[in-house]
């Protein structure tokens, strides 16, 4: 039986980073995941003559070759991991079906402010201004990164202060004092739903790096679905002398005095092991993983009982059977919001009442040859808040979801004025309960806990450490210190197992 | 810029990790006490179900229909819901070796709400090494391991036109029984022209009992009977499935969606007996059938290859086997032989269960059964229920969950 000095629990995209820095930097890690493929959510699924991506839109800080991002650094100079990464066309378009709005938005901030000028007149001057400040906080926020969590009080006063006076504000807080036109903002606000809370709870610290980031470096998406770049990480574990074990989900983690020892698997076998990088979520690792239960300190209970757990999504997965030109799907991402009322849309994630949201993408938009000839996939994404979907009857689940999808393809049709349901060659329709079935997640949650500015990515980057609350335990992936989606998931791996070498006197 | 006071906000900003432990200060010490999404998906998608033969009916003299009912004493209290069409994955120990074999249910999903049962009607195979094995076997009272239904081989409204031509073949009747009860209850808001294709009159399954659920609602079930080698008291059309039978049988077929449930030969002929139709490919949706019998006679299959046999060098958890695979069956098949098979449902290469990897070697892959992951075919994934090995192979194979 071989040892291990780390086991990862759970081969999403923070697990797989993890993994990867660990085996290059020659420990003995082995990476365990209850599902039969890697990534978590970061996969793909086929249907007939279609390969389906199951939660990615589109993947923030990648960059192209020319202008990496941390991304596509973090991969291919740091963990030697090549992806074929396409680039996604357009910023996004938004549709506002109350307020008549419906806009598209390039990437790269001159054309941004181009259209936005044009959509909306004397626009450019506030949200120009507006967008260096959220410069100013992605490189405050890269500076920290960089100081590996030591930084120059001074030098953060001086060159980054107004990093420092936003991270306690919401989004609307901050926005507010910009005079931006309100139209402007409406359409300044579309990647809302990407973080998933109301710009009013919503921090500007997360806010204001990712809209930066998606609008400076673009967004890209693996050429063969998510599956692609996690293979590729599984395949330079293997490669690097980690070890990477499917259909293998850890029952228990292992405490004794205070520190991890092991883990042992749902099949009985135990694996002792100094370290547990995990990748499921602190909430079902206190609740449902450690052993003995009253190993978990009571601290660690407040502290997930403290935060906000994130939503989970229903997903109508299309394989079309005519060409996106054909159907009159011109772009690759559409917000389709019944308003720009966050606040409103945000309720509507509580109620299984006809969908207010919708973020829907069309792959063939990025990927021409995604599917075959002829053919084109399309995906819509509404969110829901954890307990909705628990309170369907199993016997009405099927209607449910299947009620859900045709008001989410009615209101596509109807934004766009076109028609595909005479298209459908095949749909699949996934739920919080998909979500959970598949991946583990507690609650299906698909998006980690809610980012107010309490639990944003400042003050929990300050608590790092002082969280550990069971020696040798810490975690990654969207439940982790860097917040959900799948940028912050890939980097909060690195990070993790970064400090776990520090921690264990390796030098990376 | 600031956005309350250069003071304020810096205050704010200082107060951050306070705040935050002042929060989780706050908050309970106490353990969650429920999941209730894990309440409901163990409801919808059990991974295991254990139930008991409640009773065997003799349909015809090679089938029997399996009444099968939870067993609560080995932990199944209650049947999932399920959609007509979809299989249940047996999982038997089977003169010493562990197998799945997919069956479709056949009975409808309000029997398994209402009055708690599933059926699953098999076809005794002549030499068949599972069905022999099933015969000998399973009597009244014993206790079966399956997994919850599976399967997407289901009518789907969003996708679907209103109008199902089904097309059954052998024991492939299986699926269609449950949805033509599933219609008549109102579960399935459809129409269904259902055409049966068997050998010979005593291979039809269901026969009295299909004709009597068409005569509760003939505006919505219609069924046709079709035999291929007919005896004197045969009065119905015979043949096979052809394009101008199915035309003369259900008149126009432009506006329907076309389900086909049989055996290979079955597709084989009527993939080409369809095409005169021209219909796009997501109106004629077929069940995957499991695993083919005797694949070398099909089409491009590797001749040189299926006699020979081969040695499978096998890594399962840590450890090392060695194990012989003929040219001419599964790799899942051999797996299984040697007690090391990865988990299986469809045997037919599309649920991707069985999913594994090649380390080294060379596979043959049907193409009809090819459903593996863009990725996987890049970085060496294969699955080997659809897949004949035509060298030696290393391959990586996950436990059973």
């Amino acid at each position: 039986m071989t040892d291990y000095d780390v086991v990862v629990i759970g081969a999403g995209n923070g697990g797989l980073t993890a993994g990867t820095t660990l085996a290059l930097a020659g420990t003995r890690v082995l990476v365990l995941e209850q599902h039969n493929l890697p990534g978590g959510f970061a996969s793909s699924f086929v249907r007939g003559r279609f390969e389906f991506e199951p939660s990615l839109h589109e993947l923030c800080d990648v960059g192209p070759a020319s202008d990496k991002g941390g991304v596509r650094a973090l991969l291919e100079d740091e963990l030697g991991v090549a992806v074929d990464f396409v680039a996604v066309p357009e910023a996004y378009r938004l549709i506002l079906r109350r307020e008549g709005l419906d806009v598209t938005m390039p990437f790269g901030i001159p054309a941004y402010l181009d259209a936005l000028e044009r959509a909306v007149p004397g626009s450019r001057g506030p949200v120009g201004a507006y967008l260096e400040l959220c410069g100013e906080v992605l490189a405050a926020l890269d500076y920290l990164k960089d100081s590996r969590g030591n930084p120059d009080r001074k030098v953060l006063r001086k060159r980054y202060a107004n990093f420092l006076k936003t991270a306690a504000y919401s989004v609307d807080e901050v926005t507010a004092r910009f005079r931006i036109p309100p139209k402007a903002q409406d359409i300044l606000y579309a990647y809302w739903c990407y973080l998933g809370i109301p710009t009013s709870r919503l921090n500007f610290t997360i806010w204001a790096a990712m809209l930066y980031k998606y609008l400076t470096k673009g967004a890209y998406i693996p050429r063969y679905r998510s599956h692609e770049m996690t293979s590729a990480l599984v395949a330079r574990i293997q490669a690097s002398g980690g070890r990477v074990e499917f259909n293998t989900r850890v029952a228990k983690i292992l405490v004794e005095g205070g520190r991890v020892t092991g883990v042992q698997t749902a099949s009985g076998r135990v694996i002792p092991c100094g370290r547990v990088i995990c990748n499921a979520s602190p909430t079902l690792a206190y609740n449902t993983l450690v052993t003995p239960p009253q190993a978990v300190p009571p601290r660690a209970y407040q502290d997930v009982n403290a935060r906000i757990p994130g939503s989970s999504a229903l997903v109508v997965y299309l394989g079309l059977d005519a060409t996106a030109d054909e159907l009159g799907i011109e772009d690759y991402s559409y917000f389709i919001y019944e308003s720009a009322d966050t606040d409103r849309l945000y309720a509507s994630f509580s109620e299984l009442g006809a969908p207010l949201v919708q973020a829907t993408i069309c792959l063939n938009r990025a990927i021409p040859d995604c599917s075959p000839p002829g053919t084109c996939i399309v995906s819509m994404t509404v969110l829901y808040r954890p307990g909705v979907w628990e309170r369907v009857p199993p016997a009405e689940y099927v209607a449910t979801k299947r009620r859900v999808a045709a008001q989410l393809i009615d209101d596509f049709e109807r934004s766009l004025n076109i028609s595909i349901h005479g298209h459908i060659e095949e749909i699949e329709i996934a739920t919080p309960q998909t979500f959970a079935r598949y991946t583990g997640a507690y609650g299906g949650g698909v998006y980690g806990y809610e980012v107010e500015s309490w639990d944003s990515i400042l003050p929990r980057m300050m608590s790092l450490g002082q969280d550990e609350y069971i020696k040798g335990l810490s975690f990654v992936g969207g439940n982790a210190f860097r917040a959900y989606g799948y940028s912050s998931s890939l980097m909060s791996g690195q990070t993790m197992a970064l400090l776990s070498l520090k921690d264990m006197g390796v030098r990376a | 810029m600031h956005v309350r006071g250069t003071i304020r906000d810096l205050l704010a900003f200082k107060n951050l990790v306070p705040e935050r432990n002042r929060r989780i200060d706050r908050a309970k010490a106490t353990p969650l006490t429920e999941d209730a999404m894990g309440v409901l998906s163990q409801r919808l998608h059990p991974k295991r179900l254990h139930l008991k033969i409640a009773s065997i009916k003799d349909e015809t003299q090679t089938s029997r229909t399996f009444r099968l009912v939870p067993d609560p004493l080995s932990g199944t209290s209650e049947l999932p819901p399920f959609q007509a069409g979809q299989y249940l994955s047996v999982k038997a120990l089977c003169q010493g070796v562990r197998i799945t074999r997919p069956y479709a249910i056949s009975s409808a999903p309000a029997e398994a709400e209402k009055e708690g049962f599933y059926e699953i009607t098999l076809r005794r195979m002549p030499g068949g090494f599972f069905t022999g094995y099933v015969w000998d076997n399973w009597k009244a009272g014993t206790l079966l391991e399956t997994s919850g239904p599976e399967g997407c081989f289901c009518y789907e409204p969003l996708r679907d036109a209103p109008h199902i031509i089904g097309l059954a073949g052998g024991s492939g009747i299986g699926p269609f029984r449950s949805l033509m009860k599933d219609i008549l209850s109102g579960g399935t808001d459809a129409r269904l022209s259902l055409i049966y294709g068997t050998r010979l009159p005593d291979d039809i399954i269901f026969d009295a009992e299909l004709r009597a659920l068409v005569a509760q609602d003939p505006e919505r079930l219609a069924l046709q009977l079709v035999c291929s080698e007919p005896d004197e008291s045969w009065q119905g059309p015979t043949g096979f499935l052809s394009a101008a039978v199915i035309r003369r049988l259900v008149g126009d077929v432009g506006e329907a969606s076309f389900f086909l449930c049989g055996p290979p030969a079955m597709y084989r002929y009527l993939e080409k007996e369809l095409k005169s139709f021209n219909l796009p490919p997501g109106r004629i949706r077929r069940e995957a059938f499991g695993e083919i019998r005797e694949p070398a006679g099909l089409n491009g299959f590797p001749q040189g290859t299926a006699r020979e046999v081969f040695t499978l060098t096998v890594h399962q958890e840590g450890r090392t086997h060695t194990l012989s695979a003929r040219g001419d069956e599964t790799v899942l098949v051999a797996l299984e032989r040697a007690n090391l098979a990865p988990p299986s449902q469809c045997r037919s290469g599309a649920c991707g269960f069985c999913r594994s990897r090649l380390v080294a070697g060379e596979v043959y892959v049907l193409p009809d059964d090819d459903g593996r992951r863009e990725a996987d075919r890049i970085f060496g994934y294969f699955h080997p229920c659809a897949s004949y090995p035509t060298s030696d192979l290393v391959i990586e194979v996950p436990p059973e969950a």
